[in-house]
């Protein structure tokens, strides 16, 4: 019973993030894509450190490590 | 005769064409799927492909795409799926109850033992982490 919830929590999560992303990109829509999104955060910086960019890439890197590799 | 600045284009290089990089992304994709999952291989290829991106990414290597000044009020919707997740992730975090309740890496595990599935994910990985180095 708590299995299926999890699954079925995740696959909601999921399938959010395709929704969302199906409505951003629909003609006229104000919502931003999920990759427009991670342009702007990649553009914050402290003086000239690319903050968002190295933060970014790290958990984008760390994210394949602990499921390809660990 | 030289062109004004503004009617010229810059070509884009062979390199950065998908008809090259999407090959590309798929054969390391086939070599980090044939890797098991905490073998030292999988760890250095790992290592090795995402040094090697973070490294075009923080450089100037790479054309990048330009960038939203501003995001308005509809970034608010992204908010719902990641409060989902988190929540999910969060409580089956905490309660470790193993495969009763099993965060998202314990339901991915089994999955990813699959040689073509391990491939795929690999190749998610890969061509969403290309997608970041253009931004």
């Amino acid at each position: 019973m708590m299995r299926a919830l999890a699954i079925g929590g995740f696959l909601t999560a999921l399938i959010l993030f395709g929704v969302v992303e199906w409505m951003a990109r629909r003609e006229g829509s104000r919502i931003p894509t999920l990759g427009e999104v991670c342009a702007y955060v990649m553009r914050y910086e402290v003086g000239p450190v690319p903050v968002g960019r190295i933060g970014l890439f790290g958990f984008w890197w760390w994210l394949g490590w602990h499921f390809l590799a660990r | 005769m030289e062109q004004p600045h503004d009617l010229t284009v810059e070509a884009p290089r062979a390199w950065d064409r998908p008809a090259v990089s999407v090959p590309v992304l798929v054969c390391l994709s086939l070599v980090g799927g044939r890797f098991a999952s905490f073998s030292t291989e999988a760890n250095l290829f790992t290592l090795g492909t995402g040094g090697v991106l973070i490294w075009l990414g923080l450089s100037n290597r790479v054309p990048r795409r330009p960038a939203p000044r501003r995001l308005g009020a509809g970034a608010a919707w992204w908010a719902v799926p990641v409060v989902v997740f988190g929540v999910f992730e969060g409580v089956t975090f905490v309660l470790a109850a193993g495969d009763d309740f099993p965060t998202f890496s314990r339901l991915a595990d089994p999955l990813l033992e699959d040689q073509l599935t391990r491939s795929a994910a690999w190749f998610a990985w890969l061509a969403a982490f290309w997608g970041l180095v253009r931004r």
